[in-house]
């Protein structure tokens, strides 16, 4: 089945407009974040003659953006934290015990991911209120974990699931016990599946807007992406400056891009076809 | 999973020896009960009472209203808007979305050189933030430092920039685009998954038999992937249906309530109008749609797996 030079040449072009489509709107958000601010409103100036570090600067040394970044970076950490020890217990106990009701607990688990936000949010209103919880981070980390939870828990499950039990077995048969062959066995084994769920855990809460956005009103606690906002006025929005903090603010999702992409399409899908 | 490998412990269910299993999952459902599934039932609750914040003094606040609010929404002329805006808007989304992914799919499917780049390139939308891929937008879209404007302009088609998203006309066209190119991807992984479990075996023979391409596609490959595509259609669609970002950051639901869906009327309803008992009601509406949409979704997955 060999395909013709023809063929071969049109799968090229075709990836390649594909990789453009994909990379255009951020190469020109680059190219604006460049721009000084006559550039940026002047139409021979779609690829900038010369550049400018000017709005980089403006976001880092005069603006609240690294406040922001350091408020979602909190918030994430925490959320990731608390959601993946909840989850690594929850998986082991789900796939290595026998538990009544496993399967149907597990699918009313993943249920509770679709639940949709807006719903949630109205009893969140009035339940923080009650608590004094509005306005605050740990507020905001409660809610997040609402959604990273469950997600971690069902994909946890996915990885542990693919572990054998002979190998605990034979692993307490050499003297270990539950406790030091988890540590020792599954850990380990796990590690991959662990590693990426934490990334995508994290990055799930640093995504978060809605609930951000209502929830938080004092402008040093916003998140980031609720705070690179700042720079659209009601009138004029302040282009430069708000196409660098976009720029600054995608850096954890490169990071975690560079991590994981090596195995993102079978370790994306395998959690929600295979189940 | 090979023949006789065991992933669970033999033994019985008592609950006796499984209670440090009992003990590890406590933790996760007791969280998910209060997290989730009480703030659910509470929501669903206010939903049936007369809960208006701004009316907060009255007399008859937080008492039973019955299915008031449920009535009052569904005569309001802009909640049905709404409701019409999310059949299309979630529709659009979804075969253009299905179309494109296949495409991209079946591309990116083909032995080349370089396919992991493009593969990577093509899945880093999916990656972005929902907040700053509508900001990015928002920016591609403005009418006087827009691309689309500069180019019309430079190109004399334009005398002046157009506001895509603030004219009736194009504002829907605009917010779908967005969310395709920031979704497509989701679905693509999906489809590339699939399409990487169809045996090259079956291609061959079919070749050697005669098959054209076109044939190929219908008889083998669609056939083969067509279970797990449509699991990621539905689940596609729950979160098409459930979005607020692409919209709410783009145009706010206007102009003229042109690109208002269910999910930003009912949250416009509860945090700018703060009417808390109609929002309810009109979330209670989603989520019934969503818990259809989640029910198929998990009946395909089991039956998946009991095969």
């Amino acid at each position: 089945m060999k395909r013709t030079k023809i063929e071969t040449t049109v799968l090229y072009v075709l990836s390649v407009i594909i990789a453009l489509c994909s990379l255009l709107p951020f190469l020109w958000v680059f190219m604006t974040a460049l721009k000084s601010p006559e550039q940026i409103y002047d139409i021979n100036q779609i690829i900038p003659t010369y550049i400018t570090l000017g709005n980089f600067k403006q976001v880092l040394f005069q603006s609240n953006f690294v406040r922001y970044f350091i408020n979602s970076a909190y918030i994430s950490v925490i959320v990731t934290m608390i959601s993946m020890v909840v989850a690594i217990m929850a998986a082991y106990g789900f796939c290595r015990y026998n538990i009544v009701g496993a399967e149907k607990m597990k699918m009313g688990i993943l249920f509770t991911k679709m639940f949709p936000g807006v719903l949630l949010s109205i009893p969140y209103y009035v339940i923080m209120k009650k608590l004094g919880l509005i306005d605050t981070h740990t507020g905001l980390i409660i809610i997040n974990c609402s959604f990273v939870l469950p997600f971690a828990v069902w994909n946890m499950c996915t990885f542990f699931l693919q572990i054998p039990w002979e190998i605990e077995e034979s692993a307490m048969i050499d003297g270990c016990n539950r406790f030091q062959s988890f540590i020792k066995v599954i850990f380990p084994m796990a590690k991959p599946g662990i590693s990426a769920t934490t990334l995508y855990c994290f990055l799930m809460s640093w995504d978060e807007f809605m609930y951000a956005n209502t929830f938080i009103n004092t402008a040093i606690k916003k998140t980031v992406q609720v705070g690179i906002r700042d720079y659209i006025g009601e009138y004029s929005t302040d282009w430069g400056p708000l196409m660098a903090s976009v720029i600054l603010s995608l850096i954890p999702v490169i990071v975690f891009f560079v991590f994981v992409q090596e195995n993102l399409v079978g370790g994306l899908s395998a959690g929600a076809v295979k189940g | 999973m090979k023949g006789k490998t065991q992933i669970r412990k033999p033994d019985e269910y008592s609950f006796r020896k499984n209670i440090n299993g009992y003990l590890l999952i406590a933790p996760a459902v007791i969280a998910i009960l209060l997290l989730s599934v009480y703030p659910l039932l509470n929501g669903i609750w206010i939903s049936f009472l007369n809960y208006d914040m701004t009316k907060a003094k009255l007399p008859d606040f937080g008492t039973f209203a019955g299915l008031r609010n449920y009535k009052v929404i569904f005569s309001n002329s802009k909640y049905l808007n709404a409701v019409s805006n999310s059949i299309v808007w979630t529709l659009t989304n979804i075969v253009v979305q299905l179309a494109l992914a296949m495409g991209v799919a079946l591309v990116l499917n083909e032995k080349l050189k370089g396919r992991s780049f493009f593969r990577t390139v093509a899945l880093l939308p999916w990656a972005i933030p929902a907040a700053i891929s509508a900001l990015t937008f928002s920016a591609l879209y403005d009418t006087k430092i827009g691309i689309f404007n500069t180019i019309l302009i430079k190109m004399g088609i334009l005398k002046e920039g157009y506001s895509f998203l603030g004219n009736v006309s194009t504002a829907m066209p605009a917010v779908i685009i967005a969310n395709v190119w920031k979704s497509t991807p989701f679905l693509m992984i999906f489809i590339l998954a699939a399409l990487q479990g169809v045996s090259y075996d079956m291609y061959e023979s079919a070749a050697i038999d005669g098959a054209g391409k076109v044939k190929r596609f219908l008889y083998i490959t669609l056939p083969n992937i067509k279970e797990p595509m449509a699991v990621a259609v539905i689940l596609n669609m729950i979160s098409i249906f459930n979005n607020f970002n692409a919209i709410w950051l783009l145009t706010q639901g206007g102009p003229l309530d042109s690109t208002e869906i269910m999910y930003t009327y009912a949250y416009r309803q509860a945090f700018v109008d703060h009417k808390f008992g109609y929002a309810a009601a009109t979330s209670v509406v989603i989520f019934i749609v969503i818990a259809i949409l989640t029910v198929i979704y998990v009946k395909m997955i089991s039956s998946d797996r009991n095969k």
